[in-house]
């Protein structure tokens, strides 16, 4: 299914040696490119680098793509409080942070993302939008399709389609959107929430809505035949002649230098590092075993470029000494704010305690790492 | 006379627009200068070049200290306000157009980059706060921009290996020959702040010094059979278990073996209650390197496990380690370490106890080395063994029994069949 993604109206699918040969046609002021990969990091490196690279003041491009299933935040965003990190380890699906702005989206394979390139002068959001309506109903009329003042698209007045997100740079600017053909409604309801309690932060928040599939609605909608329709469309107005072309974002000749962008948008510091600073503050539930007690403590953090930057863990004396608490907040100053790294650093803490504390600062210790996600 | 005037008035536009490019505060200035020099019938020319001299002396010291403020850019599609995301702090160095903030307006992020090179002087907004178009967002010190700051911290904690670990690494061999290829280390500058994981490595080291009387046995091991064996079955192992067959299974299994003949080894003094503390479970940590450094995980109750077992647990691990996720029963517990200093090449070397704990148990590389066999001279794949003990629990003759028992297991795996 992979690579079938690309689908050519006519023609040939001509083999570029230099993406000067590619973005430099004259004769077209427009360009439609499709993706040949599924991998999130190599089409948003893709988008960065047509972004950077590409003269955009006399053209415009239509790039179109889609991902295996992954969690992607807006810029500004706060993973952990907009996904859940644990489910999306143990189901493998990534987390990746855009450069646009908005909210938190799920892609899989029946997500169509559109992205819109264009210079500054000719940004125009509603213009953009109105090539995927149009599409829409001209292939299924009977559909109630209607692109609101937020910009996102909805089918019969309530269910959202498409969500959109831009990002604007000295000269250029680009505008994507999602569009649901048939994605799996069952994993956004899983995965997109939050990691842990108790986080306080400033980050943009996603605003939640109802979504539904367009196959839900017109089941006999292809996929093919959607890319056709939005390919026309857009061709139409905005006045190109040329078909489709299909590329692989991970052609290092075609586009110099977009490894190095796949790397950086793949990396911790990209995607956790740049999360605003937050708190968390939440209640740990501390039992021990021989005998049974109970006992309640309050952790508090504060997180800045996804590092501990502060921690507070206030438990009962009778609990467990003062020292003890203290030493486990200190070990996890300047680490990640990540379960597995806080749980290394415990673990030197636990290996220097014996005896009847141990067991008590073992449990400590997991429930504070289950309390960061 | 004409002809002279229309010259003046030309040239006095001239050098208004030069004064002008340098400096609105000189306008005046020039304006009244070219006023009077007209006024005094000197030459065109000879106007010219005074304004432009003098307006190139009085810029100077001006353009050296101009504060400029920058203003946020009208928003695109009548948006009226946006928040504010810094990239850069104050005192940080601009080059002109670099992005020093972003602006989040309705799903769209704006970059906003820096009209000039400079020095961020001042942010006029928190982070995360609200702007609109035309907010004064940050003030900038026009310039070349102060030399950046030596990058001193990052350079000291760059990844020496092994940098990342909570547990101290056993240090590599102080004696014999270094390896070849060692990883380019980038040059660090003269005083350099401990971070706190040096902090603790340095800490638990010290303690495990102050409490342990700690010193050293070797031996060394004819690696030839294990090797033979390795040989013979590898393909095979890996087409039935998927897994490579190395020799930290041999190890392994040889320690806790000898471990389980030895329990001293594997017990340990509680300091606070003074007593020793036997364990009859066999927990060997296994020192395994990942890309962001040492982590030292357990294997539990190896003395049920046979090689295939140990590899296996082995292989889960160092995965869970690459992929970091470990959890902290992971690493929790261990009776006993065992960790491989050959992997960097080290011949010969003294490991450091790793507290709880009483003993390690260091492997060092393999190296092909002439040794008597039979009265003749052979030569043979070395490797010295090296055991740390705690002197305080563990007596000499003990320690030596220990290390020979794991000779004698990995030179030849039949001992363990046959309980010998």
């Amino acid at each position: 299914m992979l690579g079938t993604f690309c689908v050519l109206s006519a023609g040939v699918q001509r083999a570029w040696s230099s993406s000067s040969c590619l973005f430099m046609d004259p004769s077209s002021p427009g360009l439609v490119l499709q993706s040949q990969s599924t991998d999130v990091f190599q089409n948003l490196a893709l988008e960065d680098w047509i972004d950077a690279h590409v003269d955009l003041q006399q053209r415009s491009i239509l790039l179109l793509w889609r991902n295996r299933p992954t969690v992607v935040i807006g810029r500004h965003q706060n993973p952990w409080a907009e996904c859940n990190l644990p489910a999306m380890r143990s189901a493998q699906v990534p987390v990746a942070r855009r450069r646009s702005g908005g909210g938190t989206v799920y892609h899989d394979l029946g997500n169509l993302n559109l992205t819109f390139f264009a210079s500054k002068k000719a940004y125009d959001r509603r213009r953009n939008l109105k090539v995927v309506t149009d599409a829409l109903r001209r292939v299924r009329p009977q559909l109630d399709i209607q692109a609101t003042d937020r910009l996102d698209i909805l089918l019969n007045g309530r269910y959202k389609i498409s969500g959109t997100a831009s990002r604007l740079s000295r000269k250029s600017s680009y505008h994507h959107c999602t569009l649901l053909h048939s994605a799996d409604r069952s994993a956004i309801a899983v995965l997109l929430r939050p990691s842990c309690p108790g986080i306080r932060s400033n980050a943009t928040p996603s605003i939640p809505s109802p979504v539904t599939n367009l196959t839900d609605h017109a089941p006999s909608l292809q996929w093919e035949e959607l890319l056709e329709a939005v390919v026309q469309q857009y061709s139409s107005e905005f006045g190109l002649t040329s078909s489709s072309q299909c590329v692989d974002p991970a052609d290092e000749a075609l586009f110099p230098g977009v490894g190095s962008m796949e790397a950086e948008l793949r990396g911790w510091q990209w995607t956790f590092g740049k999360t605003p600073k937050f708190s968390v503050e939440t209640q740990l539930e501390l039992r021990d075993e021989r005998p049974a007690a109970r006992c309640s403590a309050q952790l508090q953090l504060e997180v800045k470029n996804g590092r501990v930057e502060s921690c507070r863990v206030e438990v009962p004396a009778t609990w467990l000494p003062e020292r003890l608490s203290a030493s486990l907040a200190q070990a996890l100053l300047g680490e990640r704010f990540c379960p597995h790294r806080a749980a290394a650093a415990l673990s030197a803490l636990l290996r220097c305690e014996s005896g009847p504390l141990h067991s008590r600062l073992r449990n400590l210790c997991d429930v504070l790492v289950a309390a960061m996600g | 006379m004409l002809s002279h005037s229309r010259c003046l008035t030309r040239n006095f536009g001239r050098s208004l627009s030069a004064i002008r490019q340098v400096g609105t505060k000189l306008t005046n200035f020039g304006c009244c200068l070219a006023l009077l020099a007209s006024g005094c019938g000197e030459t065109a020319a000879s106007v010219r070049s005074a304004l432009s001299v003098l307006a190139l002396a009085l810029a100077a010291p001006a353009l050296g200290d101009e504060v400029i403020t920058v203003k946020t850019p009208a928003f695109a599609e009548s948006v009226t306000e946006g928040d504010v995301r810094w990239e850069k702090a104050v005192g940080d160095s601009v080059s002109e157009d670099e992005v020093v903030c972003e602006i989040e307006t309705d799903k769209t992020s704006v970059q906003v980059p820096s009209p000039a090179a400079g020095v961020i002087e001042e942010l006029l907004v928190p982070d995360g706060g609200k702007v609109e178009g035309g907010t004064p967002l940050f003030k900038l010190k026009k310039g070349a921009g102060a030399a950046k700051a030596p990058e001193s911290p990052k350079a000291a904690t760059a990844p020496l290996p092994p940098s990342a670990a909570p547990t101290p690494p056993p240090p590599p061999s102080t004696v014999g020959p270094i390896p070849t290829t060692m990883p380019p280390v980038p040059p660090v500058p003269a005083h350099v702040k401990m971070n706190r994981m040096r902090l603790r490595i340095a800490q638990r080291l010290k303690e495990a010094q102050n409490t342990c009387a700690m010193l050293t046995t070797f031996n060394e091991v004819d690696m030839s059979n294990i090797s033979e064996m390795r040989k013979a079955y590898k393909d095979a192992f890996l087409k039935k278990h998927n897994i490579k067959l190395g020799f930290m299974s041999a190890f392994v299994k040889a320690a806790a073996y000898a471990l389980v003949d030895q329990p001293a080894v594997n017990a340990v003094i509680n300091d606070t209650t003074k007593e020793i503390v036997y364990r009859d479970y066999v927990d060997i940590s296994v020192a395994v390197a990942t890309p962001k450094g040492l982590v030292v995980p357990v294997i539990r109750n190896v003395e049920e496990m046979n090689f295939t077992d140990i590899e296996k647990a082995i292989n889960l691990l160092g995965e869970k380690a690459r992929k970091n996720e470990l959890a902290v029963e992971d690493m929790d517990g261990g009776t006993f370490t065992i960790s491989n200093g050959g992997v960097f090449g080290s011949l010969f070397g003294t490991p450091i106890i790793n507290p709880p704990q009483s003993a390690i148990l260091g492997m060092h590389g393999i190296f092909d080395r002439p040794v008597a066999v039979g009265g003749k001279v052979e030569i043979r794949p070395m490797m010295y063994v090296a055991l740390t003990y705690d002197h305080r629990l563990i007596d000499g003759r003990e320690a030596v029994t220990f290390l020979r028992k794991i000779k004698s297991v990995v030179e030849d795996p039949r001992v363990l069949l046959l309980d010998m």
